[in-house]
């Protein structure tokens, strides 16, 4: 019995795992966006995890504002004039935030020119 | 009384320990009293906070920081808790492991007297340092100016079995990390050649490693049904914070297993000892200054920042300024081949490094940006998710064969039969995506979990002797631990990936098909609990018509800091969790999310296989 329900489980899991993919599609866009908004009135929470009225209104904003047509990054930059760039858990990748994004990278490259270096070496 | 008496053993237990600080071209201490004094300041520390332990088991609140962290009326076990869930409790915690550490050392080392003496000096000094933290700053001894008969009460999400042991597990690992600071900076000092301190510093590195394990998982645990978010890590600074030591301590637990190799990196080894002891620091500056917006803000306050920041700096600067002035010669004859163990584990190193300055960077980050352009930005998971994951990527492939790569030359045994279970397991976990929609993290964390896994199992059967004794168990014990990490891999991508979500509103009586399943809302109750009401929903789960188990989902009210809590009903399945929260209510119809989250219990049960095999590595052969 118990066996027979774990062998089904793994066969469900196996095949549907795809079901949280298949939603409805604002759904899921809604849900994109606002995993990435910090919730301004939560501790470290997002707008999407948090039940908070500020974290509602802004879940009804981005709803409201796709169905509008407008795209990702016209959201975020309406959100970002209102409530500035502490509200994206994202930073946005450009001149100012250039270090914080490229340096992890460009110290994996040179430490990888490093290495080969002294691979040659031996 | 009782504050009067910890206070004065703290007071005597720092002298003692400044005494031992007196440099030998003034007085020198014979060994037997050097250990004497050492011992007795341990002991004095231990009587210190196991009085401090006795005023809040006492509710005595005529001490000021018992009166503003307890309550009569709490459960004996979080009176007892309590004496770490505030600040000055806590490090005072903090200084007693300090000196049990190198009261441990002290009783198991069998180093020679001079290296021992100058690692127990280097330990008394850090104790110096943090007893004058505290005696100044931080003081738990503090008499209560005014007369009353009720304490404030202690944070009720603080309230709560692994938490009341979450920060003596977590403190355990950071402040283990001291005694390996203490072991590295004394082998600078050094004049002899030999290499035993190396034995003992991997000992005692492993040792912090596996505490600080323990700690950060208890915290996620704790984190996954209190919160009640659905996630177990938030990439909230906290955590962040608690990672990075753990990382470095992977590090130097890795880079350690090269005198297997003979090939010393004494250098290195020092330079990652000081650097695990001051993130250590850093962690504890960063939480407790309240400089950053975290879940774990109730236990900070700004004005003692600038103290540990000042800590932070005096150990860190000194340890490195040592570093570089008396660092021992580089013998570089690293044996780097293209693949060869030496170069794996540097990899390996490089790898764990960058990820840690990630993590740093994007913790401090939003510090930075604020004092340097007075606006305010945050970093949060999805950053991390997007610079630290790809850079752990190949470490993890590396990771499923380095145990069974030479030391010296660049073939793998039995190759083949590698390739071919590879190909196999690629095909397989193709296969599955395929039917499945795809998902790249899905995928990739699918099949490098896996093949961890199985790449591991193989290298066992491959050595497999019929005689198993513990010997064998420590032979194979690194894969032991890689298996671990695989399995963690798979419920870490599945949980995440997988996890599905629902949001119902829900009356009594009720019934939600959840896939095969049927959720039932049976009764919400009011109870009084000791310290808190709580209202406990009460939800049957049936497959068909059995009854499967019941879930209980409450929300918990604290009268005196008048605090509501959530708190999770879960439950538990070896391939998933069933995670229910209880949300708003409205005409008697009740909000509520419920997540299935797959292959949860595959995060646990791989933490508890790493720390047992850190467990058996402390072992001696």
């Amino acid at each position: 019995m118990k066996f027979q329900y774990y062998f089904k489980y793994i066969i469900f899991l196996l095949l549907f795992s795809n079901v949280a993919l298949s939603n409805d599609k604002l759904d899921l866009k809604v849900k994109k966006l606002t995993l990435e908004l910090r919730c301004m009135t939560c501790q470290n929470q997002s707008v999407y995890d948090s039940d908070s009225d500020f974290a509602k209104d802004i879940k009804n904003l981005v709803n409201d504002k796709f169905k509008e047509g407008l795209n990702e990054k016209e959201i975020k930059l309406f959100l970002t004039e209102r409530y500035g760039e502490y509200i994206l858990f994202k930073p946005y990748f450009n001149i100012k935030n250039v270090l914080l994004w490229l340096f992890p990278f460009i110290l994996l490259l040179f430490s990888m020119v490093f290495f080969i270096k002294n691979l040659k070496k031996n | 009384m009782i504050s009067l008496i910890g206070f004065s053993a703290l007071c005597l237990s720092a002298f003692f320990s400044i005494t031992l600080l007196i440099p030998n071209s003034i007085f020198k201490f014979k060994i037997k009293f050097f250990l004497l004094f050492f011992r007795l300041s341990t002991f004095l520390i231990c009587i210190s906070f196991v009085s401090l332990i006795v005023a809040y088991v006492s509710s005595d609140f005529s001490n000021f920081n018992v009166f503003q962290n307890s309550h009569s009326n709490k459960p004996l076990i979080y009176k007892i808790s309590g004496t770490w869930g505030n600040h000055e409790g806590s490090i005072l915690l903090w200084l007693c492991m300090i000196s049990i550490y190198g009261f441990a050392y002290s009783l198991i080392s069998n180093a020679l007297d001079d290296f021992k003496i100058n690692v127990l000096k280097i330990q008394s000094s850090l104790f110096v340092i943090f007893a004058f933290f505290i005696i100044f700053t931080s003081n738990p001894f503090l008499v209560n100016s005014v007369k009353v008969d009720e304490g404030l009460g202690l944070n009720p999400i603080l309230q709560d079995p692994a938490l009341a042991i979450h920060p003596p597990m977590l403190y355990m690992g950071y402040v283990g990390f001291s005694l390996v600071f203490s072991l590295g900076m004394a082998s600078l000092f050094k004049k002899s050649r030999d290499t035993n301190w190396i034995i003992e510093t991997k000992k005692w590195a492993i040792i912090s490693w596996t505490f600080l394990t323990a700690g950060i998982a208890l915290g996620s645990y704790w984190a996954y049904y209190e919160l009640g978010w659905g996630g177990w890590w938030f990439w909230d600074p906290v955590e962040n914070i608690s990672l990075m030591p753990w990382i470095v301590g992977l590090a130097l637990v890795h880079s350690l297993i090269m005198i297997r190799g003979e090939q010393t990196i004494e250098r290195w080894i020092v330079f990652l000892s000081i650097l695990c002891f001051s993130l250590s620091i850093l962690g504890t500056f960063l939480v407790r200054s309240g400089i950053l917006t975290s879940v774990h803000s109730f236990a900070s306050d700004a004005s003692r920042g600038l103290f540990i920041l000042l800590i932070f700096f005096l150990i860190t600067g000194f340890g490195f300024l040592i570093f570089l002035i008396k660092s021992p010669a580089n013998k570089n004859n690293l044996q780097l081949l293209l693949i060869n163990k030496t170069s794996a584990l540097i990899i390996n190193n490089i790898l764990m490094i960058i990820a840690m300055l990630t993590i740093l960077l994007g913790t401090i980050y939003p510090i930075f940006i604020e004092v340097l352009t007075n606006t305010r930005v945050s970093v949060g998971g999805p950053y991390f998710n997007a610079t630290v994951l790809p850079i752990l990527l190949p470490g993890f492939l590396l990771m499923s064969i380095a145990p069974v790569l030479s030391w010296q030359s660049n073939k793998i045994k039995k190759f083949r039969t590698y390739v071919i279970f590879f190909l196999i397991l690629s095909f397989v976990v193709f296969l599955h995506s395929y039917f499945t929609v795809f998902n790249t993290w899905g995928f990739i964390g699918l099949i490098l979990g896996s093949w961890i896994i199985l790449a591991s199992i193989i290298s066992i059967i491959l050595r497999f002797q019929f005689l198993i004794s513990f010997n064998y168990i420590k032979s194979i014990n690194s894969f032991i631990a890689h298996i671990g990490v695989g399995i963690m891999i798979i419920g870490i991508t599945f949980s995440s990936v997988y996890q599905k979500e629902y949001n119902f509103n829900i009356s009594v009586g009720q019934e939600i098909n959840l896939n095969e399943n049927i959720l039932k809302l049976e009764n919400i109750k009011i109870m009084e609990e000791k310290n808190y009401q709580t209202l406990k929903a009460s939800f049957s789960l049936k497959q068909k018509n059995d009854l499967i188990d019941y879930i209980l989902p409450a929300k918990n009210y604290y009268p005196v800091s008048k605090m509501i809590t959530t708190e999770a009903g879960i439950y538990h399945d070896w391939l998933k969790d069933i995670y229910i929260t209880l949300g708003a209510e409205d005409n008697n119809i009740w909000n509520i999310k419920v997540y299935i989250n797959p292959l949860v219990s595959f995060i646990w049960i791989g933490v508890i296989i790493m720390i047992f095999s850190g467990l058996i590595a402390i072992f001696k052969r």
